[in-house]
């Protein structure tokens, strides 16, 4: 089997002023490296906490987390080196040009050819004329594909986005999915995507709905009709 | 309804205010306020106290309602003619004398009166050293001297001893305790002694070093008329008057000067620090505007809420300032009482007035940037908080308009203020240098490597523009710290080294030719050394192109004051070895031109003099001008005996006046007992020995170390709160890129790294930049302020190099350790 992220018996929980709030409670869950997922869900549900301890970036309440990579089971603090993330919000540095905001996460890793490798991931992303452009002179689509190369030019296992298209009209919203999906095809990365928006959610093979604290599986695709919507990355 | 409008906004500036509290940035601003705040009140709380004294004081210990003195006896035409303004006149004498009884000696001034004194006020003497001062009418018998306690204690002094004084034995009979006229010696503290109008005339001294004052009743009429009779016929005289100024007015005014132009310094941190704040400010408060315009309120409303909100915090912050304002103006009016005597403490609510407004102004000039671009806010900002542009440099402008104008305000000393801004400048711009070439490089060289350090170095040349002035602020907070250090630890060394480097250990600064051939016949007898001698005479400067002095130039300064004495003017027919020109054409050998003259170059600035100016001295008895031809500068190496105004050979032969002669001489111990016999047989020949000047420059040391000391803690205080506030300024950049770096999955520990990096960088250029500005300083301002060869001590510059790198690195790690407080979670919240 692929390396995959395995959640069990997963419970999160928090305390307020007032109350305790249950986000959701045992919550089973697996991603598999090379497959795509959509989390839905209403605001509140607790989807970008899942997306957190998904990544290991937080700990769950009670439950396990593991990640299973070559056949091995590791905790899932060894995770941080193999995920990227994509934002709603871009968060791309503003001080820095498109070509060194994708070439950063190679720099800070000592990658010696981290500016070609740039230029290669802002070529599949189309951005090949805005290289020396800033942030604030790209539009939100473009400012998109630049994270979306930042966060692939590393060529991590899994990608976690958390509403990519959130800022998006519909014509760059439909771009950057079909970008982002066919970029992670290509690099073999699990996907994992939170989402308010149905349209983005059906492009992924395994769609899951976080409501009133579970997690229930809406659907699962077959591959082949993703491939064939999908552009080249 | 306009009423009801702005007391909604107050409430709502109210409501902010007290949200925004706690918030880093608003606690620095308070910090920043607060410390200039109690800074400037203090000051003008202890200075309205000491004008205040001197006022009053100026009333009731002149002794007379007006004094005129001069180095001369008025001639009897002269006297006749004040004696027709007023019938009310009685004179004293004064003679600095050294006296000595049973080998022990003393510099004192003696002053001669006779029966009518004092004219007012009360003579206080007492039989006894321990008695209580009783009224006394009339001064000493004939044959009498009264010494004041100090005196008594000095000598080893017994009540009906007899002493010395050049021929005459005179019997020690009462203690004096207080002069009416005591007002008159100002801030002196010579030791005193009288004796009787006769007796002075017996001991036969040379007439020309004998002051006289005549103490003089008069109504307001008769002053005005005294003044105008002054004016026309004894211009080179000084008359003080109850309506006048106190002869420690400008003194204190000088002193008060000092303490503003060192205050530029504070100001100039506080702008940094508020600058680097206004962009937090600036952020928040065009995001507020924005967001009400989107309401459909107009900008004003975010305006009037900013202000309001700024205006609730200093008024808040008033409290504190006042109460630790009032405990320093006690302090520092306790510690002024050993030269004000009984300066009492006093709260001056107009003066608090007046200085909280005056830095409120400041203040807003400084806020102005922000208040600025909420004027010119849009709904369109609500997406695009770009604060660059228009308001950038407004920003930048309007603080150096204001920190120019303060300097103005301030300056004494022309040459130091340009001197001090020229450093400042050269540091700012060695900074930029420094920062721009040393990222640049170091990304370049480390290019080709990998690893934290030279990604740091690439992040850090990416943000050159928001790091540098993170740089700029912090650096220059560590040039200023730096050089008032290094001045108060060289000032030390300097004045402790003086005593080997000078040549000669006693200093003879006035000996008449007589004395002078005395002292040489003496050398040759007794194998001393006589280092330098050089001749002088006495003049006093009275206009400056036909102008009088006071109407050519106001201004308070170190040379003004001395001008308004005698000075003393040296002549020579060639450049002197421990001077060099500067400027204009030196005289040559044997001229007959003789009305010509150099002025020292730091004197030329202060008073604004230029090469071609016509200055009118009042000397003997003439009035003579010169047309200033050159200016010079001290040069060290050859000798420390210099003068400011230096006249040709030939101007001594024209000119009819007591020569003098200021000389150096080397004593070794055995010698010391020599001294006695010289002030024995010549009382009025002014030395000053070699533990005398230490002793004085102890004193002086010990001030300058108090108001310095106290002085790098209020630089230190705020040096501190510009670096918080560089980190504040940033900070929300600095969360934004460690969540990123988090999220390319790094851990925290990383961030830390880079973060320590990036500190260490940060420090060396500042330090870096903070040294060489100082030591640039150094080279500028030693020389031609302190007459000092600067030599900077490589070792403890390095030392300071690397103190400076420990702290700064220190501070700034521990203080933006709130920004690894962040997570991928807050970038995925910040939708």
């Amino acid at each position: 089997m692929s390396n995959h992220i395995e959640l069990s018996n997963i419970r999160q929980s928090f305390q307020t002023k007032e109350s305790k709030v249950t986000l959701f409670d045992d919550l089973n869950l697996s991603i598999i490296q090379g497959e795509s997922y959509a989390i839905t869900g209403p605001s509140g549900a607790g989807k970008s906490s899942l997306l957190m301890l998904l990544s290991g970036l937080e700990q769950a309440t009670t439950g396990q987390g593991r990640y299973v990579k070559a056949g091995q089971s590791q905790s899932l603090d060894s995770l941080r080196a193999d995920i990227g993330f994509i934002f709603q919000q871009f968060h791309l540095l503003p001080e820095l040009t498109a070509l060194n905001n994708v070439a950063l996460p190679l720099k800070l890793r000592g990658d010696k050819s981290a500016l070609n490798k740039a230029r290669v991931w802002l070529d599949k992303v189309g951005l090949s004329h805005r290289l020396n452009h800033k942030p604030s002179e790209l539009s939100g689509g473009e400012q998109q594909r630049v994270a979306i190369a930042r966060a692939l030019v590393f060529e991590p296992n899994f990608i976690f986005a958390d509403e990519p298209t959130g800022n998006l009209d519909q014509k760059s919203a439909t771009e950057i999915a079909d970008l982002l999906f066919s970029c992670c095809q290509e690099n073999n990365a699990g996907l994992v995507v939170v989402t308010h928006s149905e349209i983005l959610a059906s492009r992924a093979k395994h769609i899951f709905l976080l409501e009133n604290g579970s997690l229930t599986n809406r659907q699962i695709k077959t591959q082949s009709r993703d491939i064939q919507r999908a552009i080249s990355c | 309804m306009l009423a009801v409008a702005l007391t909604h906004h107050l409430k709502l500036a109210g409501h902010f205010f007290t949200q925004e509290y706690s918030h880093a940035h608003q606690r620095l601003l308070r910090w920043t306020q607060g410390v200039l705040l109690v800074f400037i009140v203090t000051l003008s709380q202890s200075s309205e106290s000491i004008q205040n004294y001197l006022d009053n004081n100026l009333q009731g210990l002149l002794g007379a309602d007006a004094v005129l003195s001069q180095q001369q006896k008025l001639t009897s035409a002269q006297y006749t003619a004040l004696s027709k303004l007023t019938n009310e006149v009685v004179v004293t004498q004064q003679v600095k004398v050294t006296l000595s009884h049973k080998g022990q000696w003393q510099q004192a001034k003696i002053k001669a009166v006779d029966n009518q004194y004092p004219l007012q006020g009360e003579l206080l003497t007492s039989p006894t050293l321990l008695g209580s001062g009783q009224p006394t009418y009339g001064g000493p018998q004939l044959g009498q001297i009264w010494l004041d306690a100090r005196l008594f204690a000095s000598l080893s002094l017994k009540m009906g001893d007899y002493i010395q004084v050049a021929e005459q034995r005179l019997l020690v009979a009462r203690v004096l305790h207080h002069e009416p006229d005591r007002l008159m010696e100002g801030h002196n503290v010579d030791m005193r002694a009288m004796v009787n109008a006769q007796d002075m005339t017996s001991l036969g001294l040379s007439a020309d070093i004998i002051h006289y004052r005549y103490l003089i009743g008069a109504t307001s009429q008769q002053i005005t008329d005294l003044l105008k009779w002054q004016q026309h016929d004894l211009p080179a005289a000084n008359i003080h008057h109850k309506q006048g100024e106190h002869p420690l007015a400008l003194f204190w005014q000088r002193t008060e000067n000092f303490m503003g132009l060192a205050s530029i310094i504070l100001f100039f941190m506080a702008a940094i620090a508020i600058e680097q704040l206004a962009q937090v400010h600036m952020k928040k408060d065009q995001f507020f505007t924005a967001v009400c315009m989107s309401l459909g309120a107009s900008n004003n409303t975010g305006l009037q809420v900013s202000i309001f909100k700024w205006l609730i915090g200093l008024v808040l912050l008033l409290p504190v300032v006042l109460l630790l304002s009032t405990v320093f103006h006690w302090l520092i009016i306790y510690w002024l009482k050993e030269t004000f005597v009984n300066l009492h403490w006093q709260l001056q609510v107009w003066s608090i007035v007046k200085s909280c407004s005056f830095v409120m102004l400041i203040f807003a000039v400084f806020q102005t940037p922000v208040w600025f671009s909420m004027y010119n806010t849009s709904v369109a900002k609500l997406f695009n908080s770009a604060n660059k542009g228009l308001s950038h440099w407004f920003n930048k402008v309007s603080s150096i308009l204001v920190l120019l104008a303060v300097a103005i305000t301030y300056s004494d000393n022309g040459l130091l203020t340009l001197m001090m801004v020229t450093a400042i400048g050269i540091t700012i711009a060695l900074m930029v240098f420094l920062s721009w070439s040393s990222l640049t490089l170091g990304e370049k060289i480390t290019q080709r490597f990998s690893g934290l350090l030279p990604f740091s170095l690439f992040m850090m040349k990416q943000r050159i523009l928001s790091k540098s002035t993170q740089i700029l602020g912090i650096g220059l907070c560590v040039f200023l710290l730096l050089f008032t250090l290094m001045l108060l630890k060289d000032l030390g060394a300097t004045m402790t080294s003086y005593q080997r480097q000078h040549d000669g250990n006693i200093m003879v600064t006035q000996a008449t030719p007589l004395q002078l051939t005395f002292i040489e016949k003496l050398a040759v007898e007794k194998k001393l050394t006589i280092r330098q001698a050089k001749s002088f005479m006495y003049g006093k400067l009275i206009a400056v192109n036909e102008q009088s002095l006071v109407e050519f130039s106001q201004k308070p300064s170190e040379s003004m004051a001395t001008f308004k004495r005698s000075v003393r003017l040296h002549w020579n027919d060639q450049v002197p070895q421990n001077n060099e020109i500067v400027d204009g054409e030196y005289w040559s050998s044997g001229t007959d031109s003789w009305q010509q003259i150099s002025v020292e170059e730091e004197v030329m600035t202060d008073l604004g003099f230029v090469i071609g100016d016509r200055l009118t001295f009042f000397i003997g008895q003439q009035k003579i001008s010169f047309e200033i031809t050159a200016s010079h500068v001290f040069k060290s190496g050859a000798g420390t005996i210099t003068f400011w105004v230096q006249m040709p050979t030939a101007a001594s032969m024209h000119i009819q006046a007591s020569h003098y002669n200021m000389a150096s001489l080397e004593l070794d111990d055995q010698q010391s007992s020599i001294l006695a016999t010289l002030w024995q047989k010549y009382p009025t020949l002014r030395m000053i020995s070699l533990k005398e000047i230490t002793d004085r420059f102890d004193r002086i040391l010990a001030m300058i170390t108090k108001v310095i000391s106290g002085f790098s803690l209020m630089i230190i205080l705020l040096a501190g709160v510009v670096i918080l506030a560089s980190i504040s300024a940033l900070e929300a950049q600095e969360k934004k890129k460690n969540s990123i770096i988090m999220s390319f999955g790094f851990s925290r520990a990383t961030c830390l790294k880079l973060n320590v990096i990036e500190w260490l960088v940060t420090a060396s250029i500042t330090g870096l930049g903070g040294v060489l500005g100082t030591y640039i300083a150094g080279l500028l301002i030693y020389q031609s302020q302190f007459s000092l060869t600067y030599k900077p001590d490589f070792i403890w510059l390095t030392f300071t190099l690397f103190v400076i790198l420990f702290l700064v690195t220190t501070l700034g790690v521990y203080a933006s350790r709130n920004n690894l407080r962040s997570s991928v979670r807050q970038l995925m919240a910040d939708n």
